[in-house]
Parts: structure tokens; C-alpha cells; sequence
């Protein structure tokens, strides 16, 4: 390859490909400091203040701006993603689990699970409500409807992540527990499901961030009270005021948070996964 | 044991996946007046989507749109992929690019929308800096507002999904081959197009599907930045559920549905998948 020559232009491209993905990112933080309560979401920065910020928590005298509605709205988001993360990891793991031995149709219910991230949300969405609505009759709430279109669109992530991890799997330690006579629920719990422990935490952080950042689906589907997607959303109809980038700030920096937590969890397992390792050979 | 393992996964998708898009093809037949709608059969939400240059209209922007992201997040994201998938060769290193690629994904989806208001504004970033730099003397005003910002934000929102796809599968050819080609003395152009490109384009499918099922099914975007100037099917399904227009809104699922299964389909046949992973 001519890299002499090319791999520096490329290399400036990735360059200036970053900055276009960071720049709506970086002029966020910055408005983020902008004076209130008077300065608009545009630059010239009138003046650098954390007023935005202060204004989130309430700490701020009150002004023509009302507070963002965020409150039970992120409550309400954070136990939907809870619920969906547990039920979508545990519904992937098992069905992950069954595609590890054939079985007749199964290339029938692979696409039945991948159909779940293929639909638009928006039509779950609605196809839900309708149901709700006119043939159920029950009211929507984000706890019953909306956490039902939720789990339909994790699923399919967290079972093709377990698919990826047991298709790497190697069965002779089952295999080996089962021949001593353990049961295979047993052998489960205390061979198979440590092995794939990491695995599971993957499944588990896409399923819950998909889900908290999840809003096509929970528009129509989660009736009255709000999630906190949607109470952006709301936002976009009214005016809007730098409190909005504060906060895009603040949940950027849980995500973080979120993320580390992950990445030491994930440490800790490989960690301890190679100390087993280790004192197998030893032995 | 295989049926008990799958009976909840398959029952849960049967009853909150499966279930709810027939209910959306039978309610686009059921009579809907101002006030109500009754489960009486009638193809008159459909004529009246058919006829109306509005709802056809719209059908042509999202195809439009999509076409167009498409062929932006494809021709943005190819060179990065290219460059972490092929040009880095230690594994860490191509690691940490992507996972400086995935960050601006922690930030919530609409937030990230609304950030590009004051980016493209005629007191935006980028005018300001294309001023400073002395490049235009008059603010560029097609940027917000337009078809223009959409697909701008757009491809900045979705490019991720094709890079990461194209980086794996680059990832995973074999140096050698290429080598080899350079030894019998091809240059890098016959190398890339004979060999490089070939072997990536099961990742440019993977990643054309990505994109394709989030813009076809976009309405956040193109309401965000266009100011209700580009209407999408989806934009128009939110309005319609509104004003309570269920019928009118689960026609346009439907055919929102059908153009997502020929695109899909379209995709799959360039490329046998299953093979290829």
C-alpha cells in the first residue's frame, strides 16, 4: 500500500471526522455556561455563568423560565430501563441458551427476534396503544405498554450479544459437571452463567442505556405520566432555553459514570476469571 | 428443554411485536369520522392517502431523505472505517478510536439533535468560525431550517452505525491477500477495488440496514431541524395520531412497513449474511 502517502490523509480525515461528530457536542457545553436568565441557546456567550445548572436542581430565584420537568420523569425512566434490562437480559440469555443445540424452525424464530430491531419504533409504538385501546381496554401507562415495547426492542440486542458469547463457549465444562453427576441447572449457575458473566453485563448495559434513551416506542405507548425522553421531546414545541444543554451535560456525565461502573465490573470478572485460570494450572 | 427456553422470548415478540403490527394493518381499514372511529371495513383511509399530494409527498421526502443519508453516512464513514479497520494495526489503538467514536452516544438522542439548532444557525458555530476565518462575509442561511439541516444532522447522528459495521470486516481480512497482490505488483487503487472493497461489503450492508431502519423510521430529526419544512412518513403518522386520525396513521405504518421490508429485503440479497458471519 502507498501508506507513505495515504495513511496521514486518512488519518487527518479521521481527524476532522471526530470534530464533526464532537462539534454539536462541544458548542452544547459551551451554550451550557451561557448567562441567564436572559441568554438565549446561541452564541455570543454573554457571559460565562453556571446559572443553566443551577436552574435544573431549582436553586435559582424564579424567572419568566420554567424548570425543566425532569424530576419524576427521570425516576420514572430510570425503573422502566431497570425492568427492561432485566427482563430483556434474562429473556436473551435463555433464548441464546436454546440456539445452542438445533432445532427445527430456528431460523424462523432468529428472524421473529430480530424483527424486534427492525420495526420502527413509532409503529410498535402505536400497534401497542391500538391494542391497549380497542381490544384490551386497558389504560397505557409507561410500567405496562410502554415497558412492553421496551423489552420487544432489547431482546433481540441482548440475545445476539449472549449468541456471540456461547457461540465462543466451550461446552467440555458442562459436559465435565454433568458427567459428576450435577444437574443441569446446577451446572448452570455455577459453571456456565460465571463464564459468561461478562457477556451478561453487556447484554445488560445495552438493553438498559437503549431503553432510557429509548422514545419512538414510549411516545404513543406510555400514556400519560412521562418518561424523561419524552420530556425532552416536549421541549422541542416550546422555546428553548440553555437549561435543556446543562442537562444534555449532566446525563452525559452519568452515562460516563455508567460506563466506568461497566468497565471496572467487566475488570473485576476478567480478573478474577484468570486468577481461576491460573490456580487450575498451578493445581 | 429447547421450548421451555424459548416459549417466553417467542411469546413476548408474538404479543408486543407480531401482534401489534396486524393490529395496525386492520385498524388502516377501519371507518374513521371527525370524532370516532368504528372497526367498520373501508379502503377510505387508504384512497385518501393515495390521492392526497401531501401523504404522497411524503412518501417521496422519506425515500428521498433516506437515499441521500444513506449515500452521506457511506461516503463519511467509509474512510474511517477504512482508516481503524486497515492503516491501524495496533489492536488497542483501533480500540480507543472506536470507542471515541461511540462517546457522543451517552449524550440522549434528542438532546443531540437539538444541539445542532445553534450549530447551523445564522448565528451558529460554524457560521461564526466561516466568518472569522474570512471564508463568507454573509452568514450561510440554508444551513438551518432546510432539507439541508436534516441531512446534516442526520449523518452526523447515524455515520457511527456504518463505521463500525465496515471497521469490523476490515478488520478481519487477511493481511496476506494483500500482500500478495502488492507483490505481484497491483497498486493500492486495484487493491482497494478488487480486493478491500469486496471483502468489506458485507459490513456496508450491515450498516446500510442499521441506518436505513432508524432514518426510515425518523421523525425527531426532520421535525427538530427542518421547522416542519420536511415531512416524513413518520412525522406524519405523530401528527395524525394528534388529531386522533388513527386510521390515516396505521396506513402510513403500513406503508412505512412494506418500504422498510423492501429495503431490507434488497439489502439481504446483495449480501447472503448468514454466510458471511
Amino acid at each position: 500500500m502507498e501508506s507513505r502517502v495515504f495513511k496521514p490523509v486518512l488519518g487527518l480525515y479521521v481527524v476532522l471526522f471526530v470534530l464533526f461528530l464532537y462539534g454539536p457536542f462541544v458548542v452544547l457545553t459551551i451554550l451550557s455556561f451561557q448567562q441567564g436568565p436572559e441568554g438565549g441557546p446561541q452564541f455570543p456567550i454573554i457571559e460565562w455563568s453556571s446559572y443553566w445548572y443551577k436552574h435544573i436542581f431549582g436553586l435559582t430565584p424564579p424567572s419568566r423560565v420554567a424548570p425543566l420537568p425532569f424530576g419524576e420523569a427521570l425516576v420514572r425512566s430510570l425503573m422502566l430501563a431497570l425492568m427492561t434490562m432485566v427482563v430483556s437480559t434474562v429473556l436473551g440469555v435463555m433464548s441464546a441458551q436454546a440456539f445452542r443445540r438445533k432445532f427445527k424452525g430456528s431460523g424462523a424464530v432468529f428472524y421473529l427476534i430480530v424483527l424486534g430491531m427492525m420495526v420502527p419504533g413509532v409503529l410498535t409504538g402505536l400497534g401497542t396503544s391500538l391494542l391497549a385501546n380497542n381490544v384490551v381496554g386497558i389504560e397505557r401507562h409507561w410500567y405496562t405498554t410502554a415497558f412492553a415495547t421496551h423489552v420487544a426492542y432489547t431482546f433481540p440486542f441482548a440475545f445476539l450479544v449472549m449468541l456471540a458469547v456461547l457461540n465462543r463457549f466451550d461446552g467440555s465444562v458442562e459436559e465435565a459437571a454433568w458427567s459428576l453427576g450435577v444437574d443441569p441447572w446446577t451446572t448452570f449457575r455455577k459453571v456456565t452463567f460465571p463464564l459468561i458473566f461478562p457477556g451478561v453485563l453487556s447484554a445488560m448495559l445495552f438493553a438498559f442505556t437503549l431503553s432510557l434513551d429509548e422514545f419512538p416506542r414510549t411516545l404513543f405507548a406510555s400514556g400519560r405520566d412521562q418518561t424523561l425522553p419524552l420530556a425532552i421531546y416536549g421541549t422541542f414545541s416550546v422555546e428553548i432555553h440553555p437549561n435543556i444543554f446543562a442537562f444534555g451535560v449532566l446525563t452525559t456525565l452519568f452515562s460516563f459514570a455508567l460506563l466506568s461502573v461497566y468497565g471496572i465490573l467487566m475488570g473485576l470478572s476478567v480478573r478474577r476469571a484468570k486468577k481461576i485460570a491460573m490456580q487450575e494450572e498451578v493445581a | 428443554m429447547t421450548r421451555w427456553l424459548l416459549a417466553p422470548g417467542i411469546i413476548w415478540m408474538m404479543l408486543f411485536l407480531v401482534l401489534p403490527i396486524l393490529m395496525i394493518v386492520y385498524v388502516s381499514f377501519w371507518t374513521q369520522t371527525t370524532f370516532n372511529i368504528s372497526p367498520d371495513p373501508t379502503l377510505d383511509s387508504w384512497k385518501q392517502f393515495f390521492i392526497s399530494d401531501t401523504y404522497v409527498g411524503s412518501l417521496w421526502t422519506t425515500v428521498r431523505i433516506w437515499l441521500i443519508v444513506l449515500a452521506c453516512t457511506f461516503l463519511v464513514g467509509y474512510p474511517t472505517a477504512l482508516f481503524v479497520g486497515l492503516f491501524i494495526k495496533s489492536k488497542a489503538l483501533s480500540t480507543i478510536l472506536l470507542v471515541v467514536c461511540v462517546i457522543p452516544f451517552w449524550t440522549s438522542f434528542l438532546i443531540r439533535v437539538l444541539a445542532w439548532r445553534p450549530m447551523l444557525g445564522k448565528e451558529g458555530a460554524i457560521n461564526i468560525v466561516l466568518m472569522k476565518l474570512g471564508i463568507i462575509s454573509q452568514p450561510i442561511e440554508v444551513l438551518l431550517f432546510t432539507e439541508l439541516s436534516v441531512v446534516i444532522g442526520m449523518t452526523q447522528i447515524y455515520c457511527v452505525f456504518m463505521v463500525g459495521p465496515i471497521a469490523f470486516m476490515l478488520s478481519r481480512i487477511d493481511r496476506n491477500v494483500i500482500e500478495a497482490a502488492r507483490d505481484l505488483g497491483a497498486g493500492f487503487g486495484r487493491i482497494f477495488w478488487k480486493i478491500i472493497f469486496p471483502l468489506s461489503l458485507p459490513g456496508v450492508v450491515v450498516g446500510a440496514i442499521f441506518v436505513s431502519v432508524m432514518v426510515l423510521g425518523e421523525f425527531a430529526t426532520s421535525g427538530a431541524l427542518s421547522g416542519r419544512k420536511v415531512n416524513l412518513l413518520g412525522n406524519i403518522i405523530v401528527t395524525q395520531v394528534g388529531s386522533l386520525k388513527w386510521a390515516m396513521a396505521s396506513v402510513v405504518g403500513v406503508i412505512l412497513t412494506v418500504v422498510m421490508g423492501i429495503v431490507i429485503a434488497g439489502f439481504l440479497r446483495i449480501v447472503d449474511l448468514k454466510r458471511e458471519l
